[in-house]
């Protein structure tokens, strides 16, 4: 922790706050900037004081290697509890890595993932509700069966998540098809009956891995307003996504991971600002437009 | 607890509602019925044919250099005598008579020769049923029903052996005790498909990112395995009521030997030791199978390990003679400790009653910890192989992943 430059000793949550010496350039974040001043200058660095908030996720010095190859390299970031956070990154970025590896699906090879200020474990305490990039369900089963399971897993009682299984199925006006069995249902069906199961017991953290892939505008808009209802409710939403447009509408901050390492880290508006106030759409083609690049000219 | 209980639930109501399930339960009984069935009416049918075949009138020639035969006995089915072998083939081929029989001096060294015009396959064999049939009645009629019992091997004898000075039979006691050795067979080959692809599903059906964020693997496998257990005894149930029913309403009319359930012996250390080496060595290969299933992406690829599994366990089979005529042959004590070939041998040894006391205390650690250690590698498999969509984990990845 480097040396306040500010007039308070507890800053407010939001304000700027300037670091001298020990911080240096690489433990000057994503989210913070680099003052202009000669190299020789004392190293200060500004950064949207977000320290002493409350996170349900911590991610610190994060970094993953398969066979020796670094997948991700030394991740930082927090998710603050009640926020909506945009996971953002071309394919392969990570993205799913780091989300597997914060829920035990992986182990990192070093660092620190922290759900609630622990790792997390499906016997602690955290209501989690996840939407894994991987969809499917026991295809043979039937919808309701399917859903009550995952409700009686998520701690419910069988009446319980009989009655949440077929409200959310009357909202999705899938309730007639509560008997059938899940290979009956078309994909997009078969999406919401996924989502449904992803937001059942009221999850406090919602992680939703591409959540509207698949879906048509209509069911799109569903969703949308699915994730809103609970951010209402406060629970904290991380998306990740491509999806720019649902980035904007939904999220509180952002980051663009890159080969592993965080591009940008911060407010839609400070991300922006970084790349001189372009679209979100512009940075993503700004970021990862390369890749494509060199993508195309490998496959040539 | 409540999550084991959810999972055994889902586990054992989705197989039951099945069909799968039911044919494979029901499929195995209503065979064994068929097949007692078949030989019930196939016994009866040849009973029948034989008698025809014996009342069916046909001319036949005999010659008689081995003096045995009775000349009454032939006339009273209607034999004429010939002098010579060559006219009474001779008489066959120019059809003046249905068949010959040629008795020679020594039937010792010599073949008794019979010749007849072809009825068919079946039909045929009347010539050699009469030649042996007249034969037999023509000798037991020199001698008395016991010699003739004695020559024909259809003397009884009635053992009765002691223990303690009470009457004890030492193949009863066996019953109870091999029941563990025929329970073990049915369910492992009833259900060692299901238990090597009872977790390819969740990977197959790409549900186990899902599954692994809301329970602990561990917590899915042991649910799991308690499922196939509770089916396993269901479907043992299913095979075995409608059988001990069956047994004492037609062992009679099967010709099965009768055994009053009531007069078994209950050697009680054998039985729970029987029990015992049961219960260890199901979980030791149904953690086998599992930790097979979790290894590779499909259950496709799963059954090719199928027989591998199956020539562990049930390998040893082709020594059981071994196993109760030399218990201390290097072989049998080496299957009877090797975890992985040890289920039979200890649970028919344990039957027979020849495992010694120090086999029993240095098996069933080894089955146990054995059991214990699969079954630790089969979720550690299960949570890291899991995420292995298409491609197998390779022993090396399993220990080495953290």
């Amino acid at each position: 922790m480097g040396v306040f430059i500010t007039t308070s000793t507890l800053p407010l949550v939001g304000s700027i706050v300037v670091f001298t010496a020990p911080y240096t350039a690489t433990s000057c974040r994503a989210s913070e900037r680099w003052l202009d001043c000669p190299p020789s200058f004392a190293r200060l660095c500004i950064y949207e004081y977000t320290e002493f908030m409350d996170a349900i996720i911590s991610i610190k010095n994060f970094v993953m290697k398969f066979s020796g190859t670094a997948v991700i390299n030394d991740l930082s970031f927090d998710v603050i509890r009640g926020e909506t956070f945009g996971f953002l990154g071309s394919n392969g970025s990570g993205k799913t890595t780091t989300i597997r590896a914060l829920l035990g699906m992986y182990q990192p090879t070093s660092g620190e993932l922290l759900v609630n200020g622990a790792p997390y474990s499906v016997s602690g305490t955290t209501k989690l509700g996840y939407l894994p990039e991987e969809r499917g369900l026991y295809k043979k089963e039937t919808v309701i069966d399917t859903m009550v399971y995952f409700g009686q897993l998520k701690g419910m009682n069988r009446p319980d998540a009989y009655a949440e299984s077929m409200a959310y199925l009357r909202r999705v006006k899938l309730e007639d098809k509560a008997k059938l069995r899940l290979d009956k249902l078309s994909g997009g069906q078969q999406q919401k009956i996924q989502l449904g199961i992803t937001i059942m017991n009221d999850p406090e953290l919602l992680i939703l891995d591409e959540p509207t892939k698949g879906f048509d505008p209509v069911n799109r808009k569903l969703l949308m307003d699915i994730i809103e209802e609970h951010q209402q409710k406060g629970a904290t939403v991380v998306i990740i996504t491509h999806q720019m447009d649902e980035v904007e509408r939904l999220c509180n901050r952002i980051i663009l991971l890159k080969d592993g390492a965080a591009r940008a880290y911060g407010t839609i508006d400070d991300v922006r600002a970084q790349f001189g106030g372009k679209s979100l759409d512009d940075i993503f083609i700004t970021v990862y437009g390369d890749e494509n690049e060199q993508e195309e000219e490998n496959d040539a | 607890m409540h999550n084991i209980s959810t999972v055994i639930r889902f586990e054992v109501i989705r197989t039951l509602k099945k069909k799968s399930f039911w044919a494979m339960a029901l499929g195995f009984p209503l065979m064994l019925a068929a097949i007692f069935g078949v030989v019930f009416l196939s016994n009866q049918s040849t009973n029948q044919a034989a008698k025809n075949l014996q009342n069916q009138k046909y001319s036949l020639a005999i010659t008689d250099d081995s003096h045995l035969l009775n000349p009454a006995l032939a006339h009273t089915i209607g034999a004429n005598f010939v002098t010579t072998k060559q006219q009474g083939i001779r008489a066959v081929t120019g059809g003046t008579v249905d068949g010959y029989i040629y008795y020679p001096a020594d039937l010792t060294k010599n073949p008794i020769e019979v010749y007849g015009q072809d009825v068919g396959l079946f039909n045929n064999a009347r010539y050699e049923g009469v030649a042996k049939a007249l034969l037999l009645n023509s000798v037991q009629g020199t001698v008395t029903p016991s010699i003739t019992a004695v020559l024909q091997g259809t003397a009884k004898t009635n053992v009765t052996t002691y223990r303690d000075g009470r009457p004890y039979d030492p193949s009863k006691e066996m019953i109870l005790p091999g029941v563990f050795l025929v329970l073990f067979y049915l369910l492992i080959s009833f259900f060692g498909g299901q238990m090597l692809t009872s977790t390819t599903e969740e990977k197959e059906n790409r549900v186990i990112e899902m599954i692994l964020t809301t329970i602990r693997a561990r917590t899915l496998i042991i649910g799991k395995i308690i499922s196939l257990v509770a089916l396993a005894l269901l479907q043992g149930a299913i095979i075995i009521v409608p059988a001990v029913i069956g047994y004492l309403l037609y062992h009679d009319k099967l010709s099965l030997p009768f055994v009053d359930l009531r007069t078994l012996p209950v050697n009680w250390p054998h039985i729970i030791i029987g029990a015992v080496f049961f219960v260890v060595s199901f979980l030791l290969f149904t953690g086998l199978l599992v930790f097979i299933g979790s290894s590779v992406p499909t259950a496709k690829e799963a059954g090719q390990f199928m027989g591998i599994v199956m020539m562990l366990i049930f390998g040893p089979l082709y020594a059981a003679p071994l196993f109760i005529s030399s218990p201390d042959a290097p072989i049998v004590r080496f299957l009877s400790l090797f975890p992985f070939t040890a289920p039979i041998p200890l649970l028919l040894r344990n039957a027979v009653g020849n495992l010694h006391g120090w086999e029993i205390a240095l098996s069933l650690p080894i089955l146990i910890i054995s059991a214990m250690i699969v079954l630790a590698l089969a979720v550690r498999v299960f949570r890291y192989g899991a995420l292995e969509y298409s491609r197998k984990l390779s022993i090396k990845e399993i220990f080495k992943r953290k």
